[in-house]
């Protein structure tokens, strides 16, 4: 259940600066160098909100074990792009100042690692997490029971 | 049967999705085309936000930036940092990071008459810190302003003026 959260809540976390400024996570996708070009605002329009909804999902308990599974599509895609890049030994760094703090920070083999690790604690929760404790359906069922008994 | 359900499910959270970022992206102002331009040969790249400031118009190549730059009627400035200024930048440019604008630009404009033509440049084509800086100094009176946007990297690689 507490890995739920925490994947949950990371994931929330995660997308709320690129719902914030798509433009600046469009040129992040671009830096990948790995996409078309037609593709790359597609990409940064949409993934922010599919990391919304379903880290929500996680949190709330609802459909937990679709939202893990999408989740980890998304870890499995990132950690794909972030070894091609690791192996072409391809930093993306635009020296500019609209790109997030001056000077770019998080090394690819951070995230790398740190993707690793979330893909796992997935796994954990698609096939070890009771869906029911923590959930809404927990909830609404506890509320009702309260209610009439 | 289960394998079912959770296609299901899939497909609530790609639709939700899909219908929301359309929507947000739609009406948000900061919201971004659904192509970009991210072809480097059309110039500075961008996602082509509502807030854009990339103007393909004001862009110079690097073979008119030298012209330019010959003829000395002009003043070259740099949008990037102060470190990467020292570093190196094109001769005679003058340092203008855009992030410490608001402090320097009353210096700037006391020094450099707003009839001059202005010439900015930072990294190069993946960088539209020049384009920002361009129209922050076109709101302040510069008329003349326009984006060379090789960069200090093309620039110099090009065997032209440097000072490091």
């Amino acid at each position: 259940m507490f890995v739920r959260w925490l994947l949950g809540i990371v994931f929330v976390y995660a997308s709320y600066h690129k719902i914030a400024e798509p433009a600046q996570f469009a040129k992040i996708v671009y830096g990948y160098d790995l996409f078309p070009n037609f593709s790359i605002n597609l990409i940064a329009i949409i993934l922010p909100y599919l990391e919304f909804y379903s880290g929500m999902a996680l949190i709330m308990g609802i459909f937990p074990r679709s939202a893990v599974f999408i989740i980890d599509g998304m870890l499995f895609a990132f950690i794909i792009a972030l070894s091609v890049n690791l192996l072409r030994g391809h930093e993306f760094d635009c020296g500019c100042t609209s790109f997030g703090e001056p000077g770019y920070t998080s090394s690819t083999t951070q995230l790398l690692i740190r993707d690793i690790i979330m893909f796992i604690l997935g796994l954990y929760v698609l096939f070890f997490d009771k869906p029911r404790m923590g959930s809404l359906t927990q909830l609404t069922t506890l509320v009702k029971r309260r209610a009439t008994g | 049967m289960l394998y079912r359900q959770i296609m299901k499910e899939l497909l609530c959270f790609v639709g939700l999705a899909v219908i929301t970022a359309f929507t947000v992206n739609f009406f948000s102002p900061k919201g971004i085309a659904l192509v970009g331009e991210w072809d480097t040969s059309k110039g500075v790249i961008t996602a082509r936000a509502k807030d854009d400031v990339v103007d393909h118009e004001l862009e110079i190549d690097i073979i008119r930036a030298r012209e330019i730059y010959l003829n000395g009627k002009s003043v070259f400035v740099d949008a990037r940092t102060r470190e990467l200024y020292e570093e190196g930048h094109i001769k005679n440019a003058v340092s203008l990071p855009l992030y410490e604008f608001d402090g320097l630009f009353e210096e700037f404009m006391n020094k450099y008459p707003d009839s001059l033509t202005i010439i900015t440049y930072c990294t190069g084509r993946e960088c539209e810190d020049s384009h920002q800086l361009a129209q922050y100094l076109s709101e302040m009176g510069y008329s003349d302003t326009k984006v060379y946007v090789d960069g200090y990297d093309e620039w110099k690689q090009g065997g032209y003026p440097v000072e490091e």
